[in-house]
């Protein structure tokens, strides 16, 4: 008896009972779809992260002041503040506005590495940030000011949109001139794409000439709003707003992917140097110097850790999915007993008998796994243009979750298989 | 007891039961429903098995018909002893050698005459089913109602589509466990002359009835009682189907203007 004529008797037993069939595919159906849909925003979410990253700048460097300054003995401590001079000597403490707090890490640090590292080190931007309170009018809002130096385009692949961004001239003459972002933007006009170039905006009550607009970056997943800002020239910020001496971060963008850790290395070292450290490494630092790949590294652990917990959520309903199958089948072979006596007595072995029921548990999960690919990827494509989710449906993933309903039908159907196949063809017939 | 010994060199054996038991253990207590069996059948006879319910009539069948195991005891059937074939052999006999006729009809559900007829075939991997079926529904005089469902067949058709599904492989042997049990007088009385025109044309046939109308359709008549056989005797006034049924068409014709007069 070939495959054929056991598809014919499965097809004809599901089609008599379409609706226990239907109910019986409903459970992988949803399994199926279940998992194409965790698969694909999780896949969606690896992939924004990895654009957010990669729209931050190209051969991007970040480092960030003093993150393990708070733990460094007071020894460490001792050495740092003699030297560096600039940071700790002439500070003062802003009352105007909130500050990040004051770290090592100095302007004269990031002319230093890009004097001396031409090779490697394209372009390098230094910045200051700290939260304002911006006033356009009568509108007002709570807002971050950046202050950074015009390289700062470059290095953190931002466009203007409207009008121009700050000069090296503007900057170096304390000059209150700002580009605006536009969630900034909307919240002061309540239009994203407002154009208040030639207008004053206050920052902390003081008046700025808005000379550009930024293209919105976008948010990505999650992490505050890289447009709720308000960039001013780096000394002005500096002097003016904030009143620090030393800067936050410094975005370095290197000559080409390759010349990466040579600059990573180089800038680790030179600032070491500069801020007197001493090992052991990397605890004593008072700066991190991060680069893409370990930001793309650390967000998408958190989405794996995700994917990885809906996985697991769709294989269980796989696995009941597979339960319900086998439910279903049991009540078809008990209910059939006496069909399946009858076939014994003309004739069919214990084998045709399995896989008769073999065939039909698969032709249940098969049909229930392509039905919910079909849900999964209509439920993917809705939450895509509805909910503004990113997903990303695979056919990797559709033949995957085919593959896998047919073997779980093919696993559940087993039992209730072998049930009906080990019948005594007397006692089959007998039954009533 | 009574035994028809045809020892002849042209007569050929086809069943050979020797002292054949089968017990049941019901509650602890071992009960034989056959209590030593021995019974010959040979190719070309028509074999009406009789006996009260508990006679172990119905295990008879089930054991000739290769459903059901002895207990004790030699059973071969054209030759094989079937106590040393495992269940795949078992189910190729009954497949090529025994055609089965029940008295529930026994047809597959929601299937029309022709697959039920085909079945065998497919089981016993032949080719040309849709002919063969054909045919053996054009010998039961049921052509023209291959594509009906049982649910929409008479019981007499029914059991008719069920001779079909027995005889559509040419089997040696038909066995029929109250053929009759279910339908009309004049229904049995087709089916019974399919069967006479089977037997005629060299198919042998064990049939299990309680009615003696029917069993003296046969040639010899197998009585059992509490698992014993305790008479074999050939049938002496033997009814000829074909005759009893223009016969009781002709008293139908003749009674019917008497109904009418009556009213």
């Amino acid at each position: 008896m070939g495959i054929s004529e056991y598809f014919r008797l499965a097809i004809r037993a599901l089609k008599s009972n379409v609706m226990r069939t239907a109910l019986s595919m409903l459970g992988i159906s949803i399994g199926v779809a279940v998992t194409i849909l965790v698969v694909a925003i999780g896949q969606g979410a690896t992939k924004s992260v990895a654009d957010q990253v990669n729209g931050m700048g190209t051969n991007l460097l970040m480092v960030h002041q003093g993150a393990r300054e708070m733990k460094l003995t007071a020894a460490g401590r001792s050495t740092t503040s003699t030297s560096t001079t600039l940071s700790s000597s002439t500070t003062t403490t802003s009352v105007k506005a909130t500050t990040t707090p004051q770290g090592t890490l100095t302007l004269a640090d990031a002319l230093m590495i890009e004097k001396m590292f031409p090779e490697s080190v394209q372009a390098i931007a230094p910045q200051v940030r700290g939260g304002v309170q911006v006033r356009l009018g009568s509108s007002n809002a709570s807002s971050n000011v950046l202050g950074t130096t015009p390289e700062y385009l470059v290095v953190n692949n931002s466009t203007v949109r409207l009008g121009r961004f700050f000069t090296a001239v503007e900057n170096a003459q304390n000059m209150k001139v700002c580009v605006l972002g536009s969630t900034l933007a909307e919240n002061l006009t309540g239009n994203s794409s407002a154009n208040l170039v030639g207008q004053n905006i206050s920052v902390n009550r003081d008046n700025y000439l808005v000379v550009g607009m930024l293209a919105a970056k976008g948010t990505g997943t999650g992490g505050p709003d890289p447009d709720d800002v308000v960039v001013i020239p780096l000394s002005t910020a500096m002097a003016r707003i904030l009143a620090i001496t030393t800067i936050s971060d410094l975005s370095i963008s290197c000559v080409s992917p390759i010349m990466m850790p040579l600059a990573q290395q180089q800038v680790t070292s030179l600032l070491r140097q500069r801020h007197h450290l001493v090992p052991p490494f990397p605890q004593n630092d008072d700066f991190v110097v991060r680069n893409q790949a370990d930001l793309l590294v650390r967000s998408q652990s958190v989405t794996k850790t995700m994917t990885m917990l809906l996985t697991a959520v769709a294989i269980i309903s796989l696995i009941v999915g597979g339960i319900g199958i086998m439910n279903v089948m049991l009540m078809s072979v008990k209910e059939r007993t006496r069909e399946i006596g009858i076939r014994k007595a003309i004739g069919a072995r214990a084998h045709d008998i399995l896989m008769q029921f073999l065939v039909e548990a698969s032709i249940i999960s098969i049909l229930g796994g392509v039905a919910g690919a079909v849900l999964g990827v209509v439920s993917a494509i809705l939450l895509a243009s509805f909910g503004g989710w990113n997903t990303i449906v695979s056919p990797t993933t559709l033949i995957v979750s085919i593959v896998v309903s047919a073997g779980v039908g093919i696993f559940f159907g087993i039992h209730p298989a072998q049930k009906a196949a080990t019948m005594r063809p007397i006692e089959a017939l007998r039954y009533e | 007891m009574d035994r028809v010994d045809l020892v002849d060199a042209n007569v050929e054996l086809l069943l050979r039961l020797r002292d054949i038991t089968k017990e049941y253990n019901i509650g602890g207590q071992e009960v034989y429903a056959l209590d030593g069996v021995s019974l010959d059948v040979n190719v070309g006879e028509f074999v009406a098995i009789m006996g009260p319910s508990g006679s172990g009539k119905s295990t008879m069948m089930n054991m000739i018909g290769c459903l059901d195991v002895p207990s004790g005891g030699s059973y071969e059937i054209d030759g094989a002893e079937v106590s040393s074939l495992d269940d795949d052999e078992l189910a190729s006999i009954r497949n090529k050698k025994i055609g089965f006729v029940f008295q529930g009809f026994n047809l597959i559900a929601r299937t029309t005459a022709l697959e039920n007829v085909e079945l065998p075939l497919v089981y016993g991997r032949i080719k040309d089913r849709r002919n063969t079926a054909i045919a053996a529904l054009q010998r039961v005089g049921l052509g023209d109602r291959i594509e009906h469902t049982s649910s929409e067949l008479s019981g007499g058709q029914q059991q008719r589509v069920a001779i079909a599904r027995a005889i559509v492989t040419q089997p040696r042997l038909i066995l029929a466990d109250e053929p009759t049990g279910n339908i009309s007088t004049l229904q049995s009385e087709e089916i019974m002359q399919i069967f006479q025109e089977l037997n005629d044309n060299g198919v042998t046939i064990v049939m299990v009835t309680h009615e003696e109308d029917i069993a003296r359709h046969c040639k010899r008549r197998v009585e059992m009682r509490d698992g014993k056989i305790v008479s074999d005797q050939p049938i002496e006034d033997r009814l000829v189907a074909k005759d009893v049924i223009e016969q009781m068409k002709s008293q139908a014709i003749t009674r019917k203007p008497l109904a009418l007069a009556g009213t």
